[in-house]
């Protein structure tokens, strides 16, 4: 049996889980991929949006943003991955992810294949142009205000921002 | 009186001494005491702010006769080096209310002052994290059209090579702003520059047009060129 690829997009709205289309070698892949970046009704032929589950509330997704960001399987990912990954023929399945440091976590905690090859990581451009027509109810004002809410939340918790003053240089 | 510059989006305000200005985005607010030019067109007033190439690279660049700065209303930008915000919100100008600018700035202190300027100009981003980790703020940027940088690295190549391969489209385009003395200060600049170049054609890069900042900055150049160019001799 041919493995089946999912690739897992964490977006700025919620995490996404896509399918790519059945192929005996995942390196011939990589010219497909390269090729369907430029073209959207190539791209969803190759591409399938599985599941996508937005984040709650502004508070939950800057919580899931910082465990993305420092390689930690949040709490939220890992339902997300457990409702949606099939677990009947786990051997066959593979799952690209952008980042390593958490695939050795998800291998860990699921038992699933990961990768981060050259073809998840060109699958992952592609997502990142196509997105906001592949999920229903998303465009592109709405992807750039979810983007816009998190930078300011996740950045004004880096510098211990604080809105109501205006100087808080010294600390 | 106020020209469109060649750049769509720059303008050129005339007088005793021509300034180059960008349209306010957010009229009655200056961003570091830069002057603010007036003008009346029908009735309507129309905001512009000075911008200062002894101030800015970028605009160093557009009076040096840069070919393009590959940013125009409604573009995508990933600015890496936004340092305070100072040149990122006259770059918040020129893509407009249509366009976005992610700001990358790892130091906190300037980050604050970054934060303050996009809390008042929504197309700003701000990403306070290290340009060299794209992953870490991988669900904060979307494909964009153009990456500039000015991070003054060592290794700056390799950040805007990372960066590229994540967020910039094939084809998109990349300015990078360079200071000799960041990359390797005992050599002559015209070597660092031309190693620098050599670096980035390993990266799917290819680059343009290379141009020095005199007289507004010493020993610095800017190079722009396209990621990923689309395969020769297809429309021969």
């Amino acid at each position: 049996m041919a493995t089946q690829l999912y690739v897992l997009y964490e977006h700025a709205s919620g995490y996404a889980l896509f399918s790519v289309k059945e192929v005996e070698d995942i390196g011939a892949l990589l010219p497909t991929v390269e090729r369907a970046i430029t073209d959207f009704s190539l791209f969803v032929t190759t591409v399938k949006l599985v599941s996508f589950s937005p984040f709650k509330s502004s508070t939950n997704a800057l919580d899931n943003m910082n465990s993305v960001s420092e390689g930690i399987l949040h709490d939220d990912l890992k339902v997300f991955l457990d409702n949606n990954v099939p677990k009947s023929d786990k051997a066959n399945v593979i799952l690209g992810i952008g980042d390593p440091r958490i695939s050795a976590t998800i291998q860990d905690e699921f038992g699933l294949k990961c990768s981060n090859s050259d073809a998840v990581i060109e699958i992952l451009r592609g997502l990142r142009v196509h997105f906001p027509n592949m999920v229903k109810g998303l465009t592109m004002q709405g992807e750039a205000k979810a983007q816009l809410g998190l930078g300011h939340s996740y950045s004004r918790a880096k510098v211990k921002f604080n809105v109501n003053r205006a100087d808080n240089m010294i600390i | 009186m106020v020209e469109p510059h060649r750049h769509s989006g720059v303008f050129i305000a005339r007088g005793k001494e021509d300034a180059l200005v960008t349209k306010n985005l957010v009229p009655g607010d200056t961003v570091y005491g830069e002057k603010k030019i007036e003008v009346e067109n029908d009735g309507s007033k129309i905001e512009y702010r000075a911008w200062n190439p002894f101030r800015s690279k970028l605009a160093a660049a557009i009076l040096g006769g840069i070919e393009s700065i590959h940013m125009k209303p409604g573009a995508k930008v990933l600015y890496l080096g936004a340092a305070s915000g100072t040149t990122v919100s006259h770059v918040s100008d020129i893509v407009g209310p249509e366009g976005l600018v992610y700001a990358v700035e790892f130091s906190h202190r300037s980050g604050r002052d970054l934060i303050n300027v996009a809390k008042k100009r929504t197309n700003i981003i701000p990403i306070i994290e290290d340009a060299r980790h794209p992953h870490k703020y991988r669900m904060l940027v979307g494909m964009v059209d153009t990456i500039f940088a000015d991070v003054a690295q060592p290794d700056q190549v390799r950040i805007v090579a990372l960066n590229a391969h994540n967020f910039l489209k094939n084809t998109g385009h990349f300015v990078i702003s360079i200071k000799a003395s960041c990359i390797d200060s005992t050599a002559k600049p015209e070597a660092v520059f031309a190693s620098e170049v050599k670096k980035m054609q390993g990266e799917k890069m290819k680059p343009q047009e290379q141009m020095t900042l005199e007289p507004y900055e010493r020993d610095h150049a800017v190079v722009v060129g396209i990621y990923r160019p689309p395969p020769k001799n297809k429309n021969k």
